[in-house]
């Protein structure tokens, strides 16, 4: 029996009733107590520090003043005016900039410093080892930024509330941007604290703070610029379908944002031996998914427009691009903890491999999936001749089909190049010594640089050759797909492209096969013994065996 | 059923610092209400191997385990059953006591009338009672120590690892904390406590392990380890004669198993190369040659002299 058992076993007191007729606070204090039952132990930690600390305090009272403080000002300069004239924007507009800061500025900062105190002061530790798990660390911090945006916009709503009954600002106006200003201020929170996450370096944690600080302070005017300008300008096209999709196609977007780096934020805290990576993958592949699902929409709304497939390949290239720069950058060792759940079916090994932890499943995973959009898009030029009569856009020029597919094939080939060379060097490099991540990623992004800058220098240098492309620019991916789609036909060095290219792509992707097949061969291992026995002791008190009534027996 | 299997075990683990070898093939394992004792000096591996056990860090190589689970593997299942005093407070402010503890047990998932048990039953065992209200900035070092070890027993787990307990403890402290720590063992709970003070980890383990530069140099009870140092080394002797003591200091130095001689008026100190029963043997061979032996006996060496043996001060 241990302690605690034997101290529960013993006679003990029963809790002292209160008294039937208790003050209402105290009701109130015990509802809020079973409340917190069921919400995140770090949010209900940080609310009562909250409640206690100066900062917030502070931070409240001032946005207190400056609202009344604004409220006076404005008042006393429209004047008497304020009767008759419609003055609502101009006081939202002073609001919306007190209001502003704290979502945009402090809730977001405090929650990377929230995050990253905890590393510093040796708290996170004592964290991790309870049995919270990251995904509930992050959930908490940010559940405690939620609930400081609502005090801040229950501070001033009053305000807000009596902007409209200035008018010169309707209601649906002001719910749409404090809206937008709390999913700005939910947003940053998130990009926070994966930034508390990056690093334990405390070196690095000044450099990503005094960032972040700049970065939170540019958002803030740039939201205000956005806002404020865009309210004076036009009023919000509320009755213009466009808008609402516009905006639905941004609210996904943020979405999966969002859920992708809550995820980044959970998978850095997430233990060694445990798969932080195929959550990962699952968010990227929705993300592809969705982004294809606006794609297709815009593209059958625009009538088989052709800049939609050529945005749709030049987005999605970028975006694997840096997905696949990270996956190059993990770890090879897969521990014993993730080989217990790997796939173990035909179909599971063929489908779910790719989702496996490591670069060279990584690298596979961004490839297939850039190889996947290539074929949409060539679904979609197919498309436009079948069932829109070959419609070309505009500036893309007649031989709009043509760019497309070309397109499409330089960018894969760069795609398999240069993911497959950074794999290939950060294996090298994990070779010499242990990179981190972070260094890992930044010598890829140096190896693209590289590509780039040193056939630029050599064509600089070259008088005549200064302004067109030349072959000499192979290795440079951004010029020479623009050169792709500036051309609108198959010239000389497009056609070139398309022969070399090819040829580099399959030997650096055959260079790479080896490592894919290791990781295609990991195969599932038994769980130990004395996991198999609590799992099944588990298992057991979950569903006890049911007692065998023997219907010949007698009653 | 009687459970065999140790509640904590090293195996061959092993933890490098880049060229740094933290920890290098230790291996030691800890039953169920058993309290081991963490020795080095500083540097030596302890507080990593002890995070390693936390499942803060992970081996370079080898394992450990709790309960049968592995550290590596299975961190989720270790926690669980693990309660982990680091040597630093990890406090946080503008939190009093009660909203400390009630934090932890939170985090360890207890609801309702178990967390207010189980914050009771602690506060009651670490006598943090009549503070609960009071903020933990306010609170002293010892005060401190006490509700860090409360909050590593909060989830009652069935192993403790703490890191430097007593370190800076004015000697009441101390002694309040060895009384709790063997209650906690009397309770069915395997202790990992690593300290600066050997004479009361002499007093409360039942296992020491002594730890340089990574390595684990001697493992056992602490009258065994006594006793294998003294096997190895020279036990200092000390025997009193009536009558000619120099005679007994010649005839001595004939001998081979005995050095470092010195003669004090009838007494004399000496070091023997032997186990007991050598000792024992020369004892009989002074009395044969009639030496008037009125005194003699072997010096036991306290933990502090073993550990000082046995390590040699070096750093990594």
């Amino acid at each position: 029996m241990t302690t605690l058992e034997s101290s529960l076993s013993g006679p003990r007191e029963e809790p002292v009733e209160a008294p039937a007729r208790r003050a209402w606070w105290d009701r109130f204090d015990a509802a809020a107590l079973r409340a917190s039952e069921w919400l995140n132990p770090i949010l209900v930690k940080e609310t009562r520090q909250a409640l206690k600390s100066r900062q917030f305090g502070i931070t409240f009272t001032l946005v207190l003043a400056c609202a009344w403080g604004w409220s006076m000002l404005g008042v006393s300069m429209i004047g008497p005016d304020i009767y008759h004239g419609s003055h609502g924007y101009d006081m939202f507009s002073g609001y919306f900039v007190i209001l502003a800061f704290p979502l945009l500025v402090i809730v977001p900062f405090g929650a990377f410093r929230s995050l990253a105190a905890e590393r510093e002061d040796g708290t996170y530790e004592l964290l991790s080892v309870t049995t919270l798990r990251p995904r509930q660390i992050v959930s908490g911090k940010l559940g405690s930024a939620v609930l400081q945006m609502l005090v801040y916009f229950s501070a001033v709503s009053p305000c807000l509330a009596f902007t409209y009954m200035l008018k010169g600002i309707d209601m649906a106006t002001v719910v749409f941007v404090l809206y937008c200003a709390f999913l700005a201020s939910l947003g940053l929170s998130v990009v926070g604290l994966v930034a508390a996450t990056a690093t334990t370096e405390k070196h690095w944690q000044i450099v990503l703070s005094v960032l972040l600080l700049f970065g939170l302070g540019w958002c803030f005017f740039i939201g205000m610029a956005m806002v404020l300008d865009g309210l004076a300008r036009n009023p919000i096209p509320f009755q213009d379908a466009d808008f609402w999709t516009f905006n639905a196609a941004l609210l996904t977007a943020f979405t999966s944002y969002f859920v992708l780096l809550f995820c980044v934020a959970s998978a850095q805290l997430t233990f060694a031996s445990d798969n932080r990576s195929s959550l990962l993958r699952v968010v990227m592949l929705s993300q592809q998914a969705l982004f294809t699902g606006w794609m297709g929409w815009g593209f059958l709304h625009e009538r088989g427009d052709l800049e939609i497939p050529l945005f749709y390949l030049m987005d999605s290239g970028f975006y694997w691009a840096v997905m696949g720069v990270f996956m190059n950058s993990e770890s090879t060792e897969m521990s014993a903890r993730v080989k217990r759940q790997l796939p173990q079916s035909f179909l599971g090994r063929t489908f779910l491999t790719w989702f496996n932890p490591g670069p060279a499943t990584g690298y596979l995973f961004a490839v297939v999936n850039f190889f996947a959009v290539c074929l949409l898009a060539g679904t979609a030029v197919l498309a436009n001749l079948l069932f829109f009569s070959g419609r070309a856009s505009g500036w893309l020029g007649a031989a709009a089909h043509q760019t497309v597919m070309a397109f499409a094939v330089v960018e894969l080939c760069y795609l398999i190049i240069y993911l497959g060379l950074g794999r290939l060097l950060a294996a090298g490099l994990r070779w010499l010594r242990h990179p981190s991540m972070l260094l890992s990623v930044l010598c890829q992004v140096l190896m693209v640089l590289l590509g780039c800058g040193v056939p630029l220098t050599i064509h600089l240098m070259m008088v005549d050759l200064r302004r067109d492309y030349s072959l000499i620019e192979i290795s440079n991916p951004f010029w020479s797909l623009v050169e792709v789609i500036e051309a609108k036909a198959l010239t000389g060095e497009v056609v070139a492209l398309l022969t070399i290219l090819p040829i580099v792509a399959a030997i650096v992707f055959l260079a790479n096969m080896p490592s894919v097949i290791n990781a295609v061969r990991q195969v599932r291992i038994a769980r130990p013994k004395r996991v198999v026995e609590e799992d099944e002791l588990v298992e057991l008190e979950r569903h006890p065996p049911q007692p065998v009534i023997d219907p010949l027996a007698a009653d | 059923m009687i459970d065999s299997r140790p509640m904590i075990e090293l195996r061959n683990l092993h933890r490098c610092f880049g060229p740094t070898r933290a920890v290098n093939d230790v291996s030691f394992a800890v039953g169920r209400g058993q309290v081991f004792g963490y020795i080095g000096p500083n540097g030596a591996g302890k507080t990593t191997s002890m995070r390693i056990l936390a499942t803060l860090d992970q081996p370079t190589a080898g394992d450990a385990f709790v309960d049968g689970f592995s550290v590596v593997n299975d961190p989720d299942r270790v926690r669980f059953r693990l309660g982990f005093m680091p040597d630093y407070f990890g406090t946080y402010s503008n939190v009093n006591v009660r909203e400390y503890l009630d934090f932890f047990a939170r985090a360890y998932g207890l609801r309702g009338a178990e967390r207010t048990r189980a914050m009771s039953y602690v506060m009651s065992f670490t006598k943090l009672d009549t503070l609960a209200d009071k903020p933990i900035d306010g609170l002293s070092k010892g005060m401190k120590q006490r509700l860090c070890l409360g909050r590593a027993m909060i989830h009652d787990p069935a192993v403790m690892i703490l890191d430097e307990p007593a370190a800076g403890l004015d000697p009441r402290a101390r002694i309040q904390l060895r009384e709790m720590i063997r209650q906690l063992a009397a309770d069915g709970k395997a202790i990992l406590i690593s300290s600066h003070i050997l004479t009361e980890l002499a007093e409360m383990c039942d296992q020491v392990g002594i730890i340089e530069q990574g390595r684990l140099l001697a493992v056992g009870d602490v009258a065994e380890i006594r006793r294998g140092q003294q096997a190895l080394h020279a036990t200092s002797m000390q025997v009193r004669v009536l009558g000619d003591s120099a005679a007994l200091g010649q005839w001595l130095t004939a001998r081979d198993d005995v050095q470092e001689i010195s003669i004090d008026g009838e007494r004399i100190v000496f070091e023997h190369l032997g186990n007991q029963e050598a000792e024992a043997q020369l004892l009989r061979e002074m009395i044969e040659a009639r030496f008037r032996v009125i005194a003699y006996g072997s010096q036991t060496r306290s933990l502090e002299e073993v550990f000082m043996h046995v390590t040699r001060g070096h750093v990594q």
